[in-house]
């Protein structure tokens, strides 16, 4: 037999399509499935969180936070119990133990923690002058709890964790690095839901002191401030002068009167001064 | 700049994936050049798996030969296989490795045979081996690993 060397040409054992073409097509097919699957979640968690129990989210929240130190401030949570005592017998804020504490951080923001642990952040208690701006914080956060707007982002985010680590696997960087970004995006609420916060807010200011006073004293102030240091702040909630403009229009709507304000007693001051 | 401090995970992702196609495509290139130059000078010596019968006495000497290469994927490979697992389909990634891997060890196993002069190689069979594998599921990268191997069969000349 006669050995012909002959050169092939051709190599059939790997595919001739580019790699960026094959990244494009794949990358774009996860992408649609985890919008897909984020939309359901959205739509499922917010047909559920209303009718999740006020028990089994403070059960849930204990075990959520029982890694981080809950240090309540006394003063701080007697204002917000005083706020709760406010409000009809019927309202689901009852069931809730409600505590505040101050986290040492620059920040000029508040969160509202699952199981009712409010945490305020000192760079936000400096900028409070009177106990009417205090008030009106604290009924903002009362109305995410009112609305369930916590539950709704955490739900997501929670499934979007769950569902990255089902396909990825759970321990893969991917899972770990999508529910990283996930958290922190679905920590912010809509401006819709800043906005009925705000409503809620103001409407237990004008119960505690009989007006609407120190409603719109904070964002004016926060207006005024240069943003890059409240870029946080702005960045997840409307901006000051949106929210200005509409408690302004739900003080004229209900015909609230504007009277002046109360200082924030001594003990408050000297603790917000102190804060690094 | 901020985006990139605060995603730091993220960014150290996105550059070794960047520099994962860039060097692998590099490499690549290189790799497929060499071999298609070498394959060439070698094209003349006759490599066959068959069981070969020779005449008696036709056979002078034979001994076995074999050469192994071991190719790792990069980050951007591997990126595309991760994704191919979720929808499934050929794995086109890694296909270029397992080929360069093969036609790599073979070129090595007739450049040793060619070395200690032998004629012709029968009886060639081919072995592959994952490395890396078992640490490939903590996020690490593997390997693939190709070994030729032959008898290789110096000839009395007629």
């Amino acid at each position: 037999m006669k050995y012909i060397a002959r050169e092939l040409t051709e190599n059939v054992n790997v595919s001739k399509s580019h790699p960026l073409a094959e990244l494009a097509w794949l990358a774009g097919g996860l992408l649609a499935v985890v919008a897909i699957l984020y939309l359901s979640l959205w739509w499922v968690a917010d047909r559920i969180v209303p009718r999740v129990p006020v028990q089994v989210e403070v059960w849930a929240g204990q075990q959520l936070m029982a890694r981080f130190p809950n240090r309540p401030d006394p003063q701080l949570t007697e204002r917000v119990r005083n706020l709760v005592r406010l409000l009809p017998a019927a309202s689901p804020l009852h069931r809730y133990d409600f505590t505040v504490s101050v986290m040492e951080q620059e920040t000029v923001n508040a969160l509202a923690l699952p199981g009712g642990r409010i945490v305020i952040f000192s760079g936000l208690l400096k900028q409070i002058e009177s106990e009417n701006e205090l008030t009106m914080i604290l009924g903002h956060e009362l109305g995410h709890y009112a609305h369930r707007d916590h539950l709704r982002g955490m739900g997501r985010g929670l499934g979007m964790t769950l569902a990255l680590a089902m396909l990825f696997g759970q321990h893969s960087q991917v899972a770990g690095m999508a529910s990283n970004l996930l958290i922190g995006m679905e920590m912010r609420y809509s401006q819709q839901q800043e906005k009925s916060a705000d409503a809620y807010g103001l409407d237990l200011l004008v119960q505690t002191y009989g007006h609407a006073g120190g409603a719109t004293d904070f964002f004016l102030r926060l207006a005024d401030q240069d943003e890059g240091k409240l870029a946080y702040l702005l960045a997840s909630h409307p901006h000051p002068q949106d929210r200005i403009a509409g408690l302004r229009k739900m003080i004229a709507r209900q015909g609230y009167a504007v009277g002046p304000t109360v200082p924030l007693p001594e003990t408050l001051v000297h603790q917000s001064r102190e804060c690094p | 700049m901020e985006f990139i401090v605060n995603h730091l995970d993220l960014s150290l992702f996105a550059v070794l994936v960047t520099v994962g196609y860039a060097a692998g495509t590099f490499a690549e290139r290189r790799h497929y050049a060499s071999i298609l130059s070498r394959e060439r000078a070698q094209r003349q010596f006759q490599v066959m798996n068959a069981e070969a019968y020779f005449a008696e006495g036709r056979v002078k000497n034979s001994f076995m030969v074999s050469g192994s290469a071991v190719i790792s994927i990069d980050y951007f490979k591997r990126l595309l296989a991760i994704l191919r697992n979720i929808f499934g389909g050929r794995v086109k990634a890694y296909e270029s490795l397992v080929d360069r891997a093969r036609r790599e060890a073979i070129l090595r196993m007739k450049e040793e045979a060619l070395t200690r002069g032998a004629d012709m190689v029968v009886n060639l069979r081919l072995e592959t081996a994952a490395i890396g594998n078992a640490a490939n599921r903590r996020g690490r990268i593997g390997s693939v690993e190709v070994l030729a191997y032959g008898t290789a069969v110096t000839l009395n000349k007629t």
